[in-house]
């Protein structure tokens, strides 16, 4: 390692390292004559990555409250601190984490919350997506079990033994109502969440397992029957002109075509 | 889509700078509303690294009323482990859309490793980290800034620091550094003016020699010969026993001081109001922004002081 590299390491670990790991009071101790400006540092770093989760988990970040956030967000820096210069792509890993803190044991269902967050997240800045209404003729005339849906990049599906659509939207949108979000966690009455974006806007709603099972098969580039076959595998009595209409009127579904033109990682990708 | 055609390209006060403000947040929608006479916008590329959404959305329909203005934060000019790929790739992308009239970032590192059992792990610290003024940090980021250069096929500017802590080893000091950097390499220069105020204060309170005014007028003087693309002004806070360049209030009176040090210096450059902290009203960016004109205006035709709303 060259000296430069070392000299930057020693500092990145004073920054990074777990607050009482010895690569961190070694490399504290040896900016111990800038004490104040490495204490000014890593505030900054604090002060960003509460931010920066806090923007990415309003939810989470509501539910443990300001004070165990902040304490929350300054653990995940030192524990999975960043690896790329765009903090829009930082968090990814808060779900497992949170599931992993014995301190956060008593709100179970914060890491499908994070979840669903992320992908929520995710999908405001995934590609833009253009609807192809006329498209959809195709699913009269062609063979579904060579047409795929065209979803918008980022859509994401998640199930969960707790209400974790309700959750979210009580706080971001005031519905349900809080009372009734405590019931359904009371009664762990569990959901299935879809998260897409209309147009510009992230959007987020209760969906049942069929229309999850559809979902997450032509997310996984799964056609159009097979798509169907796994929603009435779910319930048989599942609708697929009923759910498509709506779908195509919440820009939930863009457009259909061929499979070979789909490629099932444009519409689950998100940033890595 | 690119700006071919930038509207208020030219400076709105005839022989002097283009003067812009950071354009965050807050004040997507009453800019774009009000458009407010203004030479060009800067923004943090960063921001706009998604492919997609109303981030960039935004970005393009200010486009079509300024100039932008792209400055990085997170290029991490100075990595010995050198620039992150995927950066570089999310920048030359922005800056294919965008076509910005500038593109800078900083002469820090924020990048590199940290232990771990298995193989080292790549960490990104998210901060303006200061690199020693050696001969081997200038070889490091001049390769940097090269491959950023090539890449983008412009050059970039880049911009002073203000440091919290310093490194013992130095075979140079800052601005021999940064002139180097830029003969080597062919970049531009950004002066943030605040920034070498802060670390002047920063030095008193550390107990060096000297009145900190005097050093900034000395620091501006030794880079007057490079080519400086960009002065960033802002503010910082006092906090007791050390000064933050927190771009959290007004530029301060020493501050406008140097800037007319810097505008006799180096001419006409295109200079920014940075607010980040605490963003206030619009008006109060625009306020200090008809204050820089005012400034420029006095040290470059000191007749239109008296037209110019300099205070």
């Amino acid at each position: 390692m060259s000296s430069l590299a070392a000299q930057q390491q020693a500092l990145l670990g004073a920054l990074l390292a777990p607050p009482r790991s010895p690569q961190s009071q070694t490399a504290t101790a040896h900016f111990a004559p800038w004490a104040r400006g490495l204490a000014a540092y890593q505030a900054n770093g604090h002060a960003l990555a509460e931010r920066c989760l806090r923007a990415a988990y309003p939810v989470v970040a509501a539910l443990v409250g300001e004070e165990s956030f902040a304490s929350l967000a300054r653990d995940f820096w030192h524990h999975h601190p960043p690896v790329r210069g765009d903090l829009a792509h930082w968090g990814d890993t808060l779900a497992g984490f949170v599931a992993d803190s014995p301190q956060l044991a008593d709100v179970p269902y914060l890491a499908d919350v994070a979840r669903v967050e992320w992908d929520f997240h995710c999908a405001a800045d995934a590609p833009d997506g253009t609807a192809d209404p006329a498209s959809l003729a195709l699913l009269s005339s062609a063979d579904p079990a060579q047409l795929g849906l065209r979803l918008p990049p980022g859509t994401a599906v998640l199930c969960s033994e707790w209400p974790v659509a309700s959750l979210v939207t009580a706080h971001l949108h005031g519905h349900p109502t809080m009372d009734t979000v405590a019931q359904q966690v009371q009664a762990r009455q569990g959901e299935c969440a879809t998260v897409w974006r209309q147009g510009l806007r992230p959007r987020i709603a209760v969906c049942t397992h069929a229309t999850a099972a559809l979902l997450q098969t032509v997310i996984d580039g799964g056609s159009v029957l097979a798509g169907l076959q796994a929603a009435l595998a779910t319930d048989g009595g599942f609708d697929l002109g009923a759910w498509l209409q709506a779908a195509v009127q919440d820009g939930l579904v863009l457009g259909a075509g061929p499979l070979e033109d789909l490629k099932p990682d444009a519409a689950a990708s998100q940033p890595g | 889509m690119p700006c071919a055609t930038p509207i208020n390209a030219a400076p709105s006060l005839p022989g002097g700078p283009a003067v812009g403000i950071g354009w965050r947040h807050a004040h997507y929608g009453e800019l774009l509303q009000t458009r407010p006479t203004l030479d060009f916008i800067e923004v943090h590329s960063e921001n706009f690294f998604a492919p997609g959404g109303a981030a960039l959305a935004v970005l393009r329909a200010g486009l079509e009323h300024y100039p932008v203005s792209l400055h990085g934060v997170g290029l991490s000019l100075g990595s010995a482990i050198g620039i992150d790929d995927w950066h570089l790739d999310q920048l030359a992308r922005l800056v294919e859309v965008i076509d910005p009239v500038r593109v800078s970032d900083h002469a820090s590192f924020a990048r590199g490793t940290l232990p771990a059992a298995v193989q080292p792990l790549t960490v990104h610290a998210a901060d303006l980290l200061p690199v020693p003024f050696s001969v081997e940090a200038l070889d490091v980021m001049c390769a940097n800034v090269q491959r950023v250069q090539d890449r983008l096929q412009r050059p970039i500017a880049v911009e002073n620091l203000s440091a919290y802590l310093h490194w013992e080893e130095a075979d140079m000091t800052e601005t021999q550094f940064l002139n180097s950097l830029a003969q080597r390499t062919g970049c531009q220069l950004l002066v943030d003016v605040n920034n070498i105020y802060v670390n002047a204060l920063n030095a008193q309170l550390q107990g060096a020699p000297g009145e900190p005014l005097a050093g900034c007028r000395q620091w501006l003087d030794e880079m007057a010969s490079s080519p400086v693309a960009e002065i960033h002004l802002a503010g910082h806070a006092h906090c007791g026993d050390i000064v933050i360049d927190d771009h959290g209030s007004r530029v301060c009176a020493d501050v406008w001081t140097l800037y007319r040090h810097a505008i006799a210096c180096f001419g006409a450059v295109p200079t920014l109001i940075e607010w980040d902290t605490d963003v206030p009203a619009l008006d109060v960016l625009l306020d200090e922004a008809t204050r820089a004109r005012g400034n420029a205006a006095a040290v470059l035709r000191p007749s239109v002081m008296q037209e110019a709303a300099f205070s």
